[in-house]
């Protein structure tokens, strides 16, 4: 026991404050779990609190639910779970490859090749569909890959202005999170219109929503992960080098493996952001890969108060959750995240 | 260590990639869209205005509206958020009796989908079958409109954002309160320091950095509120709870003004960029104090 640990009559009254935030967190998700198993009557005649003792449960909304009568219940549980997985896994593998990159190698990048890429991105944009009157999506492309190439190719001479380095990399990763999604995914909807107008569809497909999830979760990877490789003892990785192995094989041979804690908070952070996401999907979807959030979020509009068919729809939102919440407190415990927060 | 390999690019650039073509292209996208007069319904071919459709809406008394809903409700969130989490974290690294046990629940709003959240606070606040309004008839208020009234609504979604992202600041409080050293409240305990002045004393500035830090996270996430608002009030009463997200999307998606949401999203961009900038200039000299 140590000297922080409370002792006496105050150790009571704080438990009795976290029983009382412990009521205020959990009553909410007992109310939705007991009323997804409500008759109609039971919800519109006033609040019930206990199955069998004030209202008799019933598994009507479930049953419903499951057959369908309620929308596309089931194509949309699967998109989300695929789109989910998926986005989570990869932003996780490039996330940490990236990291590892940063971390082990020098990148040195100019800013006036940055700056040379924004302008030229932007410009050839313009340029393209105001002088030339190039759709708009093919504009898009092409200004961005001169602008790409472009910037690679000057960034090998010495130009004048500042050299940024790895943190600057990170930094500049990170301060994606400090956008408000709106702004982005209004233009990339407009952009995935334009590709579809090319004949690449982007929008309502899964390619198309994977991607912009794994763009936004990477930030997110990347400042765990680097963390975390950099706490990795170096040596195994020098003796590899030694021996000559690959820098490839020391990643998925060594790196990976050892950073397996790691890897699998940074996943379930991840999966979590993803599952939940709700403006992206609403923009990017419109049936086929609509997401669970989108149907939960229109039942309210579609049907009025049927208050049990809700519960039922929101409950499948939440249980997986649960399962990633006791995963989550289980690496609090172990200070896994703490090398996150310094 | 840093070591040369040609290999590193291929580790760098599929991230890099991703991030450039589907954040920031997108971003130059709306930019150049900006200043442009660019309606889809009715069709308006696009046409180089200039600053106009951020004049436009810097005049626009709706913008300031949102702007100001957003802060407070951003603001007043946040503070509860802390205040509540710094308590709880403070609880559990003292091994308050279950502190296993709460830990893992009082991670759980978290995690909840917040469209899921809004729709079970709507039950919860329904002002004639819902359980607050038994709860509150028993003081003898019976039926308080609490999403149809405008300082009501703010309130319910205030209280709504506590409850779902006071686990945040838990979880990275928490974090920081184990790694602290024991030494120093060995040594403060054997001056008999009351637990009061050991807070102030030694936690609550060591704890500085990461409270900071806290903060600003859930600042910047509270700015980009959206979900919650869209369906616990969508906006209403009139535009009493309209947020800045919730603000670009009409104009976005109901109107089609391309040009001016673009240059609307900027302002609110803008308006997160100057708020962050201000935040840590008054911080600054805080941080380096404790340093």
């Amino acid at each position: 026991m140590s000297v922080r640990d409370l002792r006496g009559v105050r150790r009571h009254w704080v438990f009795m404050c976290c029983l009382l935030w412990f009521a205020f967190s959990m009553f909410p998700l007992y109310w939705v779990a007991i009323t997804s198993f409500k008759r109609p009557v039971d919800v519109v005649g006033g609040p019930t609190y206990l199955p069998f003792v004030d209202f008799q449960p019933t598994l009507k909304a479930w049953t419903d639910l499951f057959s369908g009568i309620r929308g596309e219940f089931f194509s949309n549980f699967w998109s989300s779970t695929i789109v989910a997985l998926s986005a989570a896994v990869i932003a996780t593998v490039i996330g940490t490859m990236a990291a590892y990159a940063l971390v082990r190698f020098t990148f040195r990048v100019r800013l006036l090749s940055g700056i040379a890429f924004f302008i030229v991105a932007m410009g050839g944009f313009l340029f393209g569909r105001e002088v030339l009157g190039v759709s708009p999506g093919l504009a898009s492309i092409v200004a961005f890959c001169i602008a790409l190439a472009l910037s690679i190719f000057i960034n090998r001479y010495r130009l004048p202005g500042p050299v940024l380095g790895n943190d600057d990399i990170v930094f500049w990763f990170v301060s994606q999170r400090l956008f408000p999604p709106i702004v982005v995914a209004f233009a990339l909807f407009l952009l995935y219109t334009e590709m579809g107008k090319l004949g690449f569809k982007m929008t309502d497909t899964y390619f198309g929503l994977t991607l912009a999830y794994v763009a936004f979760s990477l930030p997110i990877v990347i400042w765990l992960m680097r963390d975390f490789i950099a706490s990795l003892p170096i040596d195994v990785e020098e003796a590899a080098m030694v021996d000559n192995v690959p820098t490839w094989r020391i990643f998925f041979g060594i790196v990976l493996p050892m950073s397996k804690p790691g890897l699998i908070a940074t996943f379930v952070i991840t999966l979590a952001f993803v599952w939940n996401e709700f403006l992206f999907a609403l923009f990017l979807t419109n049936s086929k890969w609509q997401t669970l959030p989108i149907l939960v979020a229109g039942q309210n509009s579609q049907r009025g108060d049927e208050w049990w068919a809700i519960s039922a729809a929101a409950l499948v939102a939440i249980l997986p959750m649960i399962l990633i919440a006791g995963l989550l407190g289980r690496m609090m415990r172990s200070g896994l995240l703490a090398g996150a927060v310094k | 260590m840093t070591r040369e390999d040609p290999v590193k690019h291929f580790f760098l650039w599929p991230a890099v990639l991703v991030v450039l073509a589907i954040a920031i292209f997108p971003l130059i996208y709306s930019l150049a869209n900006s200043f442009m007069s660019l309606r889809l319904v009715p069709p308006r071919p696009a046409k180089f205005v200039g600053f106009e459709n951020y004049i436009d809406l810097i005049s626009n008394e709706r913008f300031w509206q949102v702007v100001q809903t957003t802060s407070l409700i951003a603001f007043t969130s946040v503070a509860f958020q802390f205040a509540i989490g710094f308590a709880i974290a403070l609880a559990l690294v003292k091994k308050v009796k279950g502190a296993d046990f709460f830990r893992i629940s009082f991670l759980l709003p978290m995690l909840v989908a917040p469209v899921a959240v809004a729709l079970i606070a709507k039950q919860i606040l329904n002002p004639t079958m819902g359980p607050l309004n038994q709860f509150t008839s028993l003081f003898g208020y019976t039926n308080l409109p609490y999403l149809t009234e405008a300082n009501w609504a703010l309130g319910s979604l205030i209280a709504v954002e506590i409850w779902q992202w006071t686990p945040f600041v838990v979880l990275l409080l928490l974090a920081g309160l184990q790694g602290m050293p024991e030494d120093v409240y060995e040594a403060a305990e054997l001056e008999n320091a009351s637990p009061w002045s050991q807070f102030w004393g030694i936690t609550f500035p060591m704890m500085l950095p990461i409270s900071a830090a806290v903060i600003f996270i859930r600042i910047v996430e509270s700015f980009k509120i959206m979900d919650t608002v869209f369906v616990m009030t969508g906006g209403g009463p009139g535009i009493a709870t309209e947020t800045l997200s919730l603000f670009a999307y009409q104009e976005g998606f109901k109107k089609f003004n391309l040009g001016y949401t673009s240059a609307l999203s900027f302002l609110f961009l803008f308006v997160v960029l100057a708020m962050s900038m201000i935040y840590l200039a008054i911080l600054k000299p805080y941080l380096e104090k404790y340093k």
